[in-house]
């Protein structure tokens, strides 16, 4: 408990950290109350009036080509790709610590097969793998969207968690748990992934500044969140052809991608300066 | 070492294999017909057919893998449905330009990022020291298509300063000289596009490994001997910091792959990217699967140089 | 010393290569040749050989390219009118006359050469169908060639065309799809090796344009055919620049770096930016697509059933009637834009004859709607009859930016009268097959149509193999049937077929767009064909000195 708390503590001390906190926080509120605020990031008011107008007291960050207030739908992109982001990293943090911990704790030809497998994955850059998944297939939702880059994305977690499963097999208070005969399960659960948890943390954060990267490449593409859903990256598409006229359009999406992912990676570093003093 | 090196080979090897199966099967399990595209004449169905033999589309899958495969070994890549030629003969032609692109940047990359690194390590924990890794990181947290996008049109579009697109001029001058400051005025642009977007990795770990040898006994005592900081930081340190940043280029590879494609598209780069980009319009699936599987090679070609580089500077790897 | 080199050397490398890279004199400043016009496309040429493009290689990058290297044996005339014999400009013929209603005979101009000197004969005409009507070589321009049963050579100049059957638009067939290509090259190849070729990498054609190089990926090049017989051109050199992006393409014609593009990209504001560059003019010419609302005649749960609220040809005027097309095509295209009438793209005008599209009128809308039951009894805002409420389904892809746009307005202006409209956006493939399937209310279709209106017997006759509406109307089909038998004067015909069409409302016609193409200003005597964009870039010619990209700003 003291461990957990010491170690919030300690990312607020940094600079960094406590910026990268900071925002990420105000994002959280901003996308969960925001919305209640702002008017409906689907309504188009009038579409030859409206369409790409300037920032105004009545839209703060103008509007995009139908005639949409940018701000409405910076503050729901911030939804949706957060959501996007989190509920992805989840999914690959999940199979990677998954994947390592057999690994690692087997040992063995289990580890040597999964280990080959997973380096065979990671020789295949994870954006080629979704190009020919996304560009092959039929309308893909955004749950499968979800899942795919989930699942193209814990091969590296992978091979940190198994790393550190087989580092702490030689400390001491694992093999004394185990020559007291604790239960597989326990030295599982109780030591190793709680120990490996902090790296894991780190992997987790940086990893959703990537997933945040990684949809604004796909719907640059044309494969990432389908419209009308607002994801920032489809936002700054939506805004690239007039980034001439009407620059507000796509600058506010991108700048909100920028911040993001950078908060994300201060925070991650900090962490990782506490919880991983060893690669920092 | 000659047998660290062969299992290393060996192993680099096996990867690729493995790779190459699961770019085939995640291809073929897949629904969805690649003859399916929009802006065609409508086909009839027996045309549709006919198509669908010509690339092979009709065999089962095991037929489809085994040609696959037995592809591989003639470098058959099979045929682009857009462009109505071999697969590799495309690629060849292309690999040149992306290689020149990332060549540079990770050339600007290694130049920028070492420099930058070690500077933070000597002033470590100071404003400076602070900002330029927040800089580093926004260049990271910035979508490189959008940093191209935003690039092209201010220096290209509105200043004039630099071609916007494209790697040579069609109208240049003919000889040595012309030709090549040609290219590099095309190249500015997309390479430090990448270079920006990838540099806070490469200042992280020179930074890193800068502050360990600074904290050696030998160089506490050439500080000692009065030597002034220059001379211990670029001669004495550095020296010793740099080759295992150098060796790190085979981790850069993925990254940098993988950002050349939007890089390459947004300046009409005429490499692998673009390629690839048009083939996802397209849904040309053989171009698609034939810059998967020499993208695969790549990374693995490159991450088996890296290793033997820290070998060879490393002794104690071979036999750990 | 040694400090500073080793601190500064990446500053002062990326300096150095700063400033020889953006000091102008090395390129940016040279005189450059006024008569050499570079045109950025989107399209790379892979093989521009006429038999060749067939199914997805006819595509832009290779007609472009194709149609300056190799001349057809006749071009379409200003009209653009396929049927008849009399609308057609004679090009590799020099004449054609007829002997009966299915045997053409084309006379070709003596002094016709190759690119490499040899005479062009009726050798090479016959050698090329024989190719092209190969199905097992071209199975798509087989299918188009289907009705010319034979060609053979009577004397080195003449060629008689046999059809299956009296058409319309024989001439048409016998010289749009395909243009000769030379036998004494290419008659000792087998048909699959060509594309291999050394021919295939470096055509040898008739045109008025020679291949010089191509620079994978990045351009290709062409000269002059200083001998060709109808007088070389004055763009002297032509470079075919290629950039995916249209971003890309507009940011190297505004920099300077091209003189020319086919379509200015949406935005509109694109236009506005394009118009402030002094150094080069817009020209519109038409485009060959027309897009509509298609109602489904038949329900979609159960095909052999008429729709429960589609068939009623009342409600398809009424849903015609509320939709403000003009305004639409206004706020999506600009100028650039017409609402079409009936399924005719603005290149097909010759048929239209300047009939009109209704106007929008709400207040008979809603008379229509009542008097077939539709009003808003339960007063949630949407219209219903019988406890069922008036609501359809649109079917959209998602690839097409324009159409979603128009979508949602429809979607606005049809909620005022009470018809509630959701849309549907699908993947590309997806979409095809719900719309095959006939598994939609309204498909919000786009058709590339050919220049040729016989194609409208794909979709709008009862028995069409892409009528995905089951749209019957023997009076339409017995029209279209009547048409495509009538030669020169078959547009009158044809404005009965779009007449009739209109009026049972099958769908509503939204818009059939201009094309905005840029060129420099220093070119005259421009034409941009809308069949095939460059055509008659042979003709253009080049006044006054270059205006240099240096004063490109």
């Amino acid at each position: 408990m003291t461990v957990r708390s010491d170690g919030l503590k300690a990312v607020w001390r940094r600079p960094g950290g406590r910026a990268g906190a900071a925002f990420l926080g105000f994002l959280v509120l901003l996308a969960w109350l925001g919305p209640l605020a702002l008017p409906d990031p689907f309504r188009q008011f009038d579409l030859v009036e409206l369409a790409d107008a300037p920032p105004s007291a009545d839209h703060p960050f103008g509007t995009d080509q139908l005639s949409r207030d940018v701000l409405s739908r910076v503050v729901s992109g911030a939804r949706i790709s957060l959501a996007v982001a989190a509920l992805t990293v989840a999914l690959s943090v999940t199979l990677g610590a998954a994947v390592g911990l057999v690994a690692g704790y087997w040992g063995g030809a289990v580890d040597a097969v999964i280990m080959r497998l997973v380096d065979g994955a990671l020789a295949v850059p994870r954006l080629f793998l979704l190009l020919l998944v996304l560009a092959l297939s039929d309308r893909v939702p955004l749950a499968v969207l979800i899942i795919l880059m989930g699942a193209t994305g814990w091969f590296a977690t992978s091979r940190l968690v198994r790393a550190e499963v087989l580092r702490l097999r030689t400390e001491a208070f694992v093999q004394a748990a185990e020559a007291l005969g604790a239960s597989r399960r326990r030295v599982i659960f109780r030591h190793l992934l709680v120990n490996a948890a902090g790296p894991l943390l780190v992997a987790a954060t940086l990893g959703v500044g990537d997933v945040i990267l990684l949809e604004a490449g796909l719907s640059f593409l044309g494969l990432g969140v389908q419209p009308p859903t607002p994801s920032w990256g489809g936002m700054i598409m939506d805004g690239r052809p007039v980034l001439e006229s009407a620059p507000w359009v796509g600058i506010f999406p991108g700048v909100a991608i920028t911040l993001t992912v950078l908060a994300t990676n201060l925070v991650g570093d900090a962490l990782r300066d506490v919880l991983d003093p060893r690669s920092a | 070492m000659t047998r660290w090196l062969l299992r290393r080979a060996l192993q680099s090897v096996l990867t690729l294999a493995i790779a190459l199966l699961l770019l085939f099967l995640v291809v073929h399990a897949l629904p969805g017909d690649p003859l399916a595209r929009e802006g065609d004449r409508a086909l009839t169905p027996e045309q549709v057919e006919q198509l669908r033999r010509r690339y092979g589309l009709d065999r089962p899958l095991p037929g489809q893998l085994a040609a696959f495969v037995g592809g591989l070994v003639r470098g058959d890549l099979g045929t682009s449905i857009e462009y109505g030629r071999p697969v590799a003969s495309l690629l060849a032609e292309r690999l040149p330009a992306t290689l020149l692109l990332g060549g540079t940047a990770l050339l600007l990359n290694f130049s920028l990022g070492i420099w930058l690194g070690v500077r933070q390590a000597v002033r470590k924990d100071s404003r400076e020291d602070r900002w330029l890794t927040t800089l580093s990181l926004a260049g990271y947290a910035t979508p490189s298509f959008w940093l191209g996008l935003v690039l092209a049109n201010l220096i290209g579009v509105r200043w004039h300063l630099l071609p916007p697109a494209g790697m040579r001029d069609p109208l240049g001058q003919a000889g040595l000289w012309p030709a090549t400051t040609d290219v590099l005025r095309h190249l500015v642009l997309p390479a430090l596009t990448l270079a920006i977007v990838s540099l806070a990795g490469t200042m992280r770990y020179q930074r890193t490994a800068m502050l360990e040898v600074l904290r050696v006994p030998y160089i506490v005592t050439a500080r000692a001997k009065g030597l002034s900081e220059g001379r211990v930081v670029w001669r004495h340190a550095w020296r010793n910091a740099v080759f295992p940043v150098l060796t790190l280029f085979g981790l850069w590879l993925p990254i940098l792959v993988s950002g050349s494609v939007f890089v390459e598209a947004v300046f009409a780069w005429p490499g692998l990217g673009s390629l690839a980009v048009a083939a996802v319009g397209n849904r040309d699936y053989p171009v698609l699967m034939g810059t998967s599987v020499l993208v695969a090679a790549v990374v693995v070609l490159g991450s088996l140089l890296s290793d033997l580089a820290y070998a060879a500077l490393d002794p104690r790897v071979r036999h750990g | 010393m040694a400090r500073w080199t080793h601190r500064a050397w990446p500053v002062a490398a990326l300096a150095a290569a700063a400033t020889t890279a953006t000091t102008p004199g090395l390129s940016a400043q040279r005189t450059r040749d006024p008569a050499t016009a570079v045109i950025v496309t989107g399209g790379e040429p892979s093989l521009p050989v006429p038999t060749l493009m067939d199914g997805p290689l006819n595509n832009q990058g290779n007609t472009d390219i194709a149609d300056q290297l190799f001349l057809h044996l006749a071009e379409l005339g200003p009209t653009m009118m396929t049927a008849g014999d009399r609308a057609f400009v004679p090009a590799l013929a020099r004449s054609w006359t007829r002997r009966d209603s299915v045997t053409l005979v084309f006379e070709l101009d003596p002094r016709a050469t190759w690119h490499d000197g040899v005479p062009v004969t009726a050798r090479d005409v016959v050698f090329t169908f024989e190719r092209a009507r190969n199905p097992a070589i071209a199975p798509t321009l087989a299918g188009v060639l289907r009705h010319i049963t034979e060609v053979k050579a009577e004397g080195e100049r003449q060629v008689v065309f046999r059809y299956d059957r009296p058409y319309g638009e024989q001439l048409y067939d016998a010289v749009f799809h395909v243009a000769p290509i030379p036998a004494h090259l290419l008659a000792a190849l087998p048909p699959d090796s060509l594309a291999r070729s050394p021919f295939a990498r470096a055509p040898i054609g008739s045109g008025a344009y020679r291949w010089v190089r191509q620079v994978p990926g990045e351009f290709v090049e062409l000269a002059a055919n200083e001998r060709f017989f109808l007088g070389a051109p004055a763009v002297r050199r032509v470079i075919f620049r290629v950039a995916k992006d249209a971003d890309a393409r507009l940011n190297l014609v505004l920099s300077g770096e091209a003189d020319m593009m086919d379509n200015i990209p949406p935005p509109r504001d694109n236009v506005a930016r394009v118009s402030a560059q002094p150094r080069v003019r817009i020209i519109p010419f038409p485009s060959p697509t027309v897009g509509y609302l298609l109602f489904n005649q038949r329900d979609p749960r159960d095909t052999t059933r008429p729709h429960p609220i589609l068939s009623d040809l009342d409600v398809r005027r009424a849903i015609g009637l509320a939709l403000d097309r003009r305004q639409m095509v206004r706020a999506t295209f600009g100028t650039a834009g017409d609402v079409p009438f009936g399924p005719a793209s603005a290149v097909m005008l010759w048929i239209r004859h300047g009939a009109m599209p209704v106007r929008p009128d709400v207040p008979r809308a809603r008379k229509l709607l009542s008097g077939r039951g539709w009003s808003d009894h339960d007063g949630d805002g949407t219209l219903d009859r019988d406890g069922v409420p008036l609501a359809l389904t649109l079917l959209t892809t998602n690839t097409s930016a324009v159409r979603f746009q128009l979508a949602q307005q429809a979607q606005e202006q049809l909620r005022q009268i009470g018809i509630r409209l959701a849309i549907d956006r699908r993947d590309f493939p997806l979409y095809n097959q719900e719309r095959g399937a006939g598994r939609f209310d309204l498909d919000f279709a786009s058709a590339t149509l050919d220049p040729s209106p016989s194609g409208l017997t794909q979709s709008w006759t009862c028995e069409g193999p892409t009528n995905v509406a089951r749209f019957c109307d023997p009076a339409v089909d017995s029209l279209l049937d009547l048409a495509q038998r009538t030669g020169d004067r078959a547009a009158e015909t044809y404005q009965a077929v779009l007449r009739r069409i209109e009026s049972d409302a099958p769908a509503v016609f939204m818009y059939a767009p201009s094309y905005l193409a840029i060129v420099d200003r220093r070119f005259g005597n421009v034409r941009i064909r809308p069949e095939s964009l460059w055509l008659a870039l042979r003709e253009w010619t080049v006044t006054g000195k270059g205006s240099g990209r240096s004063s490109g700003r």
